[in-house]
């Protein structure tokens, strides 16, 4: 069971460095957020493997932290880039 | 070599690659996206190293609230990139560079030249965990043995608030900080707004309590109360407050208030300052934390909203 769980800790991990490719190559801040998300997602899910692999119970609150946290950075990058994503409007009250 | 050992060196080796990528690219935003996933990256690298506490408020600072503040920085910079085209020059460049990288090698040989058995009091903290009736040892040093750093980081914080906020123009001080969020009510964003604090309230609280026992502790609880408070506000269910408010400044020095009152206590009834007596030590420490949480999310928030701007 344990083999078994590391081999889906190293498919994810390597998941998470494809997202990261696309955080490299952008092109647009859209898609270097969503991959910024999906890096967070993956984060979570490593987490609880390695909580369940090494023992250490407490991976399941770091886990749970970055679930919340990671939501809120989202929301904000949204939120502040949005007057760069659309050029003026809607955003515009934003970046004052 | 195991195949655990294969996934740390390739794990290593990503959080270089994306530390170096974040550095070189020239876009503010872009940068501020691959410091938020570094943050991430180093949180799992810390669980490795099992020093879950510092995982805890790398996800919390690293991953979630220190992005944003960064964010905030971008998006106010970014009127000004856009206007000023000029670049420092090569040699401003070249100077930053060598600075920045006789720092790191400065910090590399003194990590390299440390003796094999670096001096610890790790054993005496374990053997003394009894004195204050709790079983994190983090807690036990932040709260107890060492309780006089973490009232003066306290102090350190509300006086951070204090520079945010002198930075308000004449015309805006005593108002609210930030722009006034506007979203549509039976959107997307107001939802998870209103679905998620409840969750992460509970989260913040659990943490507080954890952290007796457990990895965890105000610290951390206090960052994800802040990051509720500022999702609602974002949402625009809620705006921010006048930093003149009474209530708004009882709670940012309630922390080091009530820390302070007890460690004067201890100077008084006990040996020293900041001792506890040995029969109330966890009730006394849970007391602080409590005040603590409360001061920390409001302070965080706030270092997050920013100075004040407008009076309505």
């Amino acid at each position: 069971m344990t083999e078994f769980l590391t081999a889906a800790v190293g498919l994810i991990l390597t998941l998470l460095a494809l997202g990261l490719v696309s955080i490299l190559r952008g092109p647009g801040d859209a898609d270097r957020m969503m991959a910024a998300q999906l890096i967070g997602t993956a984060g979570i899910a490593v987490l609880l493997l390695l909580g369940t692999v090494t023992g250490v119970r407490a991976a399941v609150d770091v886990a749970l932290i970055l679930a919340l946290l990671a939501t809120f950075a989202s929301i904000a990058f949204v939120k502040k880039g949005l007057s760069r994503l659309e050029s003026d409007g809607v955003g515009s009250a934003e970046g004052k | 070599m195991s195949i655990a050992t294969v996934f740390e060196i390739a794990l290593a080796a990503v959080v270089l690659g994306l530390a170096i990528w974040t550095i070189a690219v020239p876009e503010t935003y872009s940068a501020t996206v691959g410091f938020v996933a570094y943050g991430l990256l180093v949180a799992l690298i810390w669980v490795r190293l099992d020093a879950v506490d510092v995982a805890l408020t790398e996800a919390a600072i690293g991953g979630g609230l220190g992005g944003v503040v960064l964010l905030g920085a971008a998006a106010r910079l970014r009127d000004a990139e856009a206007t000023a085209a000029e670049r420092p020059d090569r040699s401003t460049r070249l100077i930053a560079a060598i600075l920045s990288a006789s720092i790191a090698a400065a910090l590399a040989f003194a990590i390299l030249i440390l003796p094999d058995y670096a001096p610890t009091l790790a054993p005496a903290v374990v053997a003394n965990a009894g004195a204050t009736g709790m079983a994190n040892p983090v807690t036990n040093v932040l709260m107890a043995f060492r309780g006089l750093d973490t009232m003066l980081e306290k102090v350190v914080l509300l006086l951070a608030v204090v520079g945010v906020w002198s930075l308000a123009s004449d015309r805006a001080w005593g108002g609210r900080p930030g722009p006034r969020h506007e979203a549509d009510p039976n959107g997307v964003l107001a939802f998870l707004a209103r679905l998620l604090p409840p969750a992460g309230i509970v989260v913040g609280i659990y943490m507080l309590w954890t952290g007796a026992d457990h990895p965890g502790g105000a610290f951390q609880g206090g960052a994800v109360l802040a990051s509720m408070w500022l999702l609602v506000i974002m949402a625009g269910l809620a705006d921010t407050p006048p930093v003149s408010s009474r209530w708004l400044r009882f709670i940012l020095v309630a922390g080091p208030c009530l820390f302070l009152v007890v460690g004067l206590g201890g100077l008084c009834f006990g040996a020293a300052f900041l001792a506890y007596p040995v029969a109330f030590a966890k009730p006394l420490i849970l007391g602080i934390e409590v005040a603590m949480i409360l001061t920390i999310a409001a302070t965080l928030a706030l270092l997050l909203a920013g100075a004040p701007e407008r009076n309505t």
